[in-house]
């Protein structure tokens, strides 16, 4: 198998490395760039939980091969915010008790930043559906719901303020 | 009639700093900025990758088997089979954790080395320098089967003549409950209504997949990092590597799901084993198939009730016959099996009750704990049996249950009811909750139904179970809490934070919990039974408590005041009627470390200790406590299709004291949804041992287009044995959920589907059913 | 983990008809991979040689021109949703996609690459069946061709594409004003679940408001999605109406060919093959403003 020179950039940190064809997203992600924030969940694109943006799209890391996203721009979890400056979204879900066990929370949160970049004030019907993708087993959605709702109005609010993006 | 929620009792409940606040979860931040890192997200250099090579068929005799082949192939490390062990012995009893003498029969094997008993039984296993390598090492495995003929209905299981899977007689368990005399009970009945309840495999589909890294250090410890919820596993563990139980040290990771699917020891001794081997750090990682296919199963039961009751709706007996399909090996099947015995008749006051039920071993995947712990599975039957009896009465389903419903004093089927039992309380408000019918529209019937339950939380009394907690004040004021206490994500390592910030009058950013971890942190316990709030939040508070007793008793002498006129807070001991009149916690550890006094304390709390229960009548204690609550929905049935849809979901829930409110929100929410699946979509579908229902794609569980919003009402009387007044709410939260469903679907349709999940096929028969009045009878 | 193939990623069109040809039987085509990589991964496909077509721009975009709305094969059934011409046109189509997997999936997932699978299941042909829909293959020796999407699959995963062939459009004609369609899919789940059953309905009124031009599509019932001819024929020229609709829906369940599986017995796939058609053209009968209400 050929080995081909690929660029990601990640979290806007480009990486360049030598990989063979047969590898997805997923696990280049997780085992050659240690972002281990992407999770594994069944790895044919049944449960949400590897869920990255590529190119402002949400997509299943685990279906994508590695070579596709070559010189994409790929954002993760981690890449949104940290614990001293998080992103409305996960500070939202911090304080909403959307994170029970947190296994699907990355996936989860970047689902919502898909949805919130395109729609700013999602009603809950358009929420669900936003998330349909992305199977929690713990939470039964409820808090996940309000923390994209709390971020919502959040990010509103801070383009709506003196100093904000509007 | 219109119901209305019950009033409450007057409870007190003191108002305290932290405890009874939705406060932000220690571990909330880590996981929403994705920095949390789960037992497959460690790596190590030189670290192996390792794959469980698993029987193929249900039943046979292993006539041959040949790893050469994997064993040569480069970059392949290590192949063991059972040849290789020190001792196959898997202990599936609950010994390590209770030091008790495990059950008679109970092992299952690590590795399979004469007989495999259900697709999925591993039988070897690989270490390879890359996981593509370790996966091409299994293709090269050869093995040759005389498959021998196999069971899988526990029905036939139990027949003279069936294949054995467990000796004598595939029957692993047995209980029974007996009071009153039913005979008599039932002369004394007007009717007597009998129906048989199914419900199926069910699987834990947690988000994240078993996983563990296991290395050897300089001293020539095994370190085991793996997601648990059982760190005392650690002296069964040791045993199967044949090490000494000090040189194995478990690190429990926050794990991604359990619901009691990690309540088992799963892939410790493997990779605990071949880290022995080949001295170097390994890795494994189950696929989705694969945990699937290798962890428990919820059991199947079948649940017959025969119920005699008067025409003003008083129950006068109830026999009960249970089946339960333990599937390959016992694990946790007797206990299960006891608790679905003790919930069988519901919370309900009976005085004639017969309950006999019986686990059997069949060649399917094992079954073993899952939230409820056989709970969910008796209450799907009594609840589908009441609203029966109340149709036959042509009463109201929640008067009915209202002219039975235990009261505190009352005994259920085997024990006295010693706390607050707000049933009335509870399935009121679910009721009025659910307010109006939704008007039904063209072929879309609407229908309401509620279920009532009462769920144990701690363990089996006669366990003698104890959790240990250490706690400390450092030098600077902040808090050192040491637990062992496996967080699966209910918030159980937030939840001991904020007692002990309540009892030390810290901030909860100055409490650091340090947890899970077998040779560091105190012994907590298993995180199972819904016994963590109540057992490690207790030896917490006991812990803090007598830290606190040293701080305040200082502090007593430095102002000269009695020890309750002070009070801690913001980190500081201060004289409550004069507010100038304060220390900082920093300054006063000084002062008691200058003069010796101890600022931390290893705290043991101790459940009731009781005896085993008569085993002829299963008469006396055999939990600590009962947790008590109901749940209603609304749901819209498309009579020509079948299709079900939840419109409304509302639970209620006496949880003694919400420590965090949000958390207990969640955990009821969450539990009410995995209900919710079991009534209407999941179904691991077996078909002569072969699991056809093998990834996420076949096997469903709900998406959050799939369920509502839960309305969550939160009722707190204040008696629980856990802190505070706690009680729990890890299991209950589930129970009831799949019968209101059940309830409502025979409501809308009025016709009964008798097994789980209510799919549109069974709905649409049970439809036709409803058409025929003759059809219509109960089976 | 996936097996060893060797991947090309061509540029353009005529790269990849190129070695498509060269790399013969054996060669998978890659777009969205939400089948083919899952299909590798289990080993139930295991080519030698992959070509990804996820660059190509020839094979994007949905275009409304002389009389047709075509539809790159590269397009994601994500992209279907956003598109004005579909909602107006295509109403069947739009349904089906919101309904498509998850929106996870519709990201990546291609009307193209949903053909090529062809699934007796997949989800986008009912509703292109009822617009008349075309594909377009293209290969390197033979150049571009149409044939009706009706013909296209013609069994569980069989296609009349051949071995050097690359799925390259598909086009419908621009229905008439007053052309009307519906669409139901059955699942166990209601969002991410194969279809139980899934219909799509088209009925064209003449001035008169009789049945000018049906379509009855569906899918989960048979080999492959199927048209219920027997049940189109018997609403042409008339009115729709319980009595017609009913014949209708009847011929159209008897039609079916459907298998017992996990998901669901033939016999409730057949009953509800009956079912969907019926309700989808009551539908579609209620809501055209105007129509003399024949109860």
């Amino acid at each position: 198998m050929e080995m081909k020179l690929i660029t990601l950039k990640v979290n806007g940190r480009k990486h360049q490395l030598a990989l063979p064809p047969n590898i997805t997203l997923l696990r280049v992600l997780r085992e050659h760039l240690n972002y281990v924030d992407v999770k594994n969940g069944c790895e044919k694109g049944d449960c949400g939980a590897c869920t990255v943006l590529v190119n402002g799209k949400a997509v299943n890391s685990c279906l994508m091969l590695a070579w596709q996203a070559d010189g994409a721009d790929i954002l993760t979890d981690t890449g949104l915010g940290t614990s001293q400056n998080p992103h409305p979204i996960q500070s939202a879900f911090a304080e909403a008790g959307a994170a029970q066990c947190g296994y699907c929370t990355p996936g989860m949160i970047m689902a919502a930043k898909a949805l919130l970049d395109v729609n700013p004030h999602p009603n809950e019907a358009v929420i669900r559906e936003a998330i349909s993708g992305n199977l929690c087993r713990c939470t039964g959605y409820g808090q996940i719901v309000r923390a994209i709702q709390m971020a919502a109005d959040r990010m509103e609010a801070e383009k709506a303020a003196p100093g904000g993006e509007a | 009639m219109k119901i209305q929620a019950k009033p409450l009792p007057p409870v007190q409940l003191p108002e305290l700093r932290q405890v009874g606040k939705p406060v932000r979860r220690v571990d909330a931040m880590g996981k929403a900025v994705g920095t949390t890192r789960y037992a497959a997200d460690m790596f190590m250099p030189n670290m192996l990758h390792t794959k469980v090579f698993r029987s193929r068929v249900p039943f046979a005799r292993i006539r041959h088997l040949d790893v050469s082949k994997a064993a040569s192939l480069p970059g392949v490390v290590c192949v063991l089979t059972a040849a290789d062990l020190p001792t196959s012995v898997l202990v599936t009893d609950m010994p390590g954790q209770t030091g008790q003498q495990r059950r008679k029969g109970s092992d299952a094997h690590v590795l399979a080395s004469d007989v495999v008993r259900f697709v999925g039984d591993p039988i070897a296993l690989v270490a390879a320098e890359t996981l593509a390598i370790a996966e091409q090492a299994l293709e090269l495995i050869e093995i040759d089967y005389e498959e021998l003929p196999a069971v899988f209905d526990p029905l036939e299981a139990m027949k003279p003549g069936a294949p054995v899977i467990a000796a004598p007689d595939n029957i692993v368990a047995r209980w029974k409950m007996r009071k009153g005399c039913t005979k008599t009970g039932m002369e004394a009945a007007d009717l007597i209504v009998e129906n048989t309840f199914n419900v199926p495999f069910v699987d834990h589909a947690y988000l994240e997949p078993e996983a563990g890294l296991a290395w050897l250090d300089d001293r020539d410890v095994l370190n085991i990092r793996v997601c648990t919820q059982v760190v005392e596993h650690f002296r069964s563990i040791a045993l199967a590597l044949g090490i000494p139980h000090n040189k194995l040290h478990i690190q429990g990771t926050m794990v991604g799901g359990g619901f009691g699917g990690k309540e088992d020891i799963t892939v410790e001794i493997f990779i605990g084993l071949l880290a022995l081997k080949t001295r170097r750090p390994v890795l494994m990682e189950y696929t989705r198939e694969e945990s699937i296919q290798a962890h428990s199963k919820r059991h199947p039961f079948v649940i017959t009730h025969r119920t005699g009751v008067t025409y003003d709706g008083r129950i006068t007996a109830a026999e009960i016959k249970m089946v339960a399909n333990s599937g390959a090996y016992v694990y946790l099947s007797p206990y299960v099996l006891l608790y679905a015995t003790g919930a069988a008749t519901g919370p309900y006051r009976i005085d004639n009750v017969l309950i006999e039920s019986v686990a059997v071993a069949t060649n399917n995947p094992f079954t073993s704990a899952f939230r409820g712990f056989g709970v969910p599975q008796a209450a799907a039957a009594h609840e589908q049996q009441m609203d029966e009896i109340a149709k036959r009465l042509n009463m109201d389903p929640y008067e009915l249950r209202v002219k039975n419903f235990l009261k505190t004093g009352d005994y259920s089927a085997n024990q006295k009811i010693t706390t607050a039992a707000w049933l009335e309380e509870t399935a009121s408000r679910v009721v009025e909750a659910l307010g109006d019918k939704t008007p039904a529209q063209g072929p879309i019937k609407v229908g309401q139904g509620f279920a009532s339950y009462m769920q144990s939380y701690g363990r089996i009394t006669w366990f003698h179970d104890t959790s240990q907690a250490w706690v400390g004040l450092e030098m600077d004021g902040t808090v050192v809490v040491r637990s062992g206490i496996p967080d699966l994500g209910a918030g159980q390592i937030s939840a001991v934070c904020q007692i002990a910030s309540e009892v030390l009058g810290v901030p909860m950013e100055n409490v650091v919990v340090y947890n899970t971890d077998s040779a560091l942190t105190p012994l907590s316990g298993t995180t199972t039974a819904t016994r963590q709030l109540y057992m490690s939040g207790n030896a917490v508070y006991m812990a803090a408590n007598t830290v606190r007793g040293v701080l305040l008793d200082r502090a007593s002498k430095h102002f000269e005041e009695p020890v309750e006129n002070l009070d801690i807070a913001n980190s500081c001991v201060f004289v409550k009627s004069e507010s100038d009149q304060w220390i900082s916690l920093p300054e006063l550890a000084a002062k008691c470390a200058a003069e010796g006094m101890h600022l931390a304390n290893l705290a043991l709390f101790k459940a009731p200790f009781t005896s085993p229960i008569d085993p002829e009548t299963g008469q006396g204690q055999i939990w600590p406590d009962f947790t008590f609550g109901a749940h209603g929905v609304e749901v819209a049935v498309d009579t020509e299709t079948g299709e079900i849809t939840l419109l409304k979901s509302v639970a209620c829930h006496d949880v003694g004291r919400a420590v965090n409110p949000a958390a207990v929100e969640g955990q009821i929410e969450g539990g009410a949804v995995q209900g919710l699946g079991y009534a209407l979509m999941e179904d691991v579908i077996v078909e002569n041992g072969i699991i056809k229902t093998p990834s996420l794609s076949e096997y469903l569980i709900p998406t959050a287009v799939d369920v509502p919003k839960t309305k969550v009402i939160i009722l707190e009387s204040g008696t629980g044995l856990g802190p505070f007044g706690a009680k729990g709410i890890g299991e209950p939260s589930l129970t009831p959920a799949a019968p209101a469903v059940a309830n409502a679907v025979a409501n809308a349709i009025g016709a009964r589907i008798y097994s789980l999940p209510l799919t549109p096929e069974k709905v649409l028969e049970a439809v036709a059913r409803a058409k025929d009045p003759q059809d219509n009878a109960t089976q | 983990m996936l097996a060893e193939f060797d991947l090309l990623m061509p540029a353009t069109l005529d790269e990849a008809l190129s070695a498509l040809a060269e790399n013969g039987p054996g060669t998978a085509l890659l777009a969205g991979g939400t089948n083919l990589v899952v299909d590798m991964r289990s080993g139930r496909h295991r080519p030698r040689v992959v070509i990804n077509l996820d660059r190509l721009e020839e094979l994007r975009g949905i275009r409304c021109q002389d009389g047709y709305v075509t539809i790159g094969s590269g397009v994601t059934v994500g992209e279907l949703l956003e598109n004005r011409d579909i909602h107006q046109y295509a109403h069947a189509l739009c349904q089906s996609a919101l309904l498509f997997a998850n929106p996870l999936i519709r990201n990546r997932a291609t009307v193209g690459g949903n053909l090529a699978d062809a699934s007796p299941a997949a989800d986008t042909v009912p509703p292109l069946m009822i617009m008349d829909g075309e594909v377009q293959l293209a290969s390197r020796d033979g150049g571009f061709h149409w044939v009706p999407l009706d013909s296209f699959i013609t069994g569980v995963r069989k296609t009349i594409r051949r071995p050097d062939e690359v799925i390259t459009s598909i086009r419908f004609p621009v229905p008439p004003a007053g052309s009307d369609t519906a669409y139901y899919k059955l699942g166990l789940r209601k969002a991410d679940a194969i279809s139980v059953v899934s219909a799509a309905v088209r009925i064209d009124r003449t001035e008169d408001g009789t049945v000018g031009r049906v379509r009855i599509a569906l899918g989960s019932v048979a080999p492959r999605p199927m048209r219920a001819y027997a049940g189109e024929q018997a609403l042409l020229g008339k009115r729709l109406d319980p009595e017609s609709i009913g014949e209708a829906a009847r011929l159209a369940s008897e039609a079916v060919s459907p298998i017992s599986d996990l998901r669901g017995s033939a016999n409730y796939r057949r009953q509800m093959a009956c079912v969907l058609v019926s309700r989808l053209l009551h539908q579609i009968s209620s809501r055209t403003a105007g129509q003399p209400n024949e109860e």
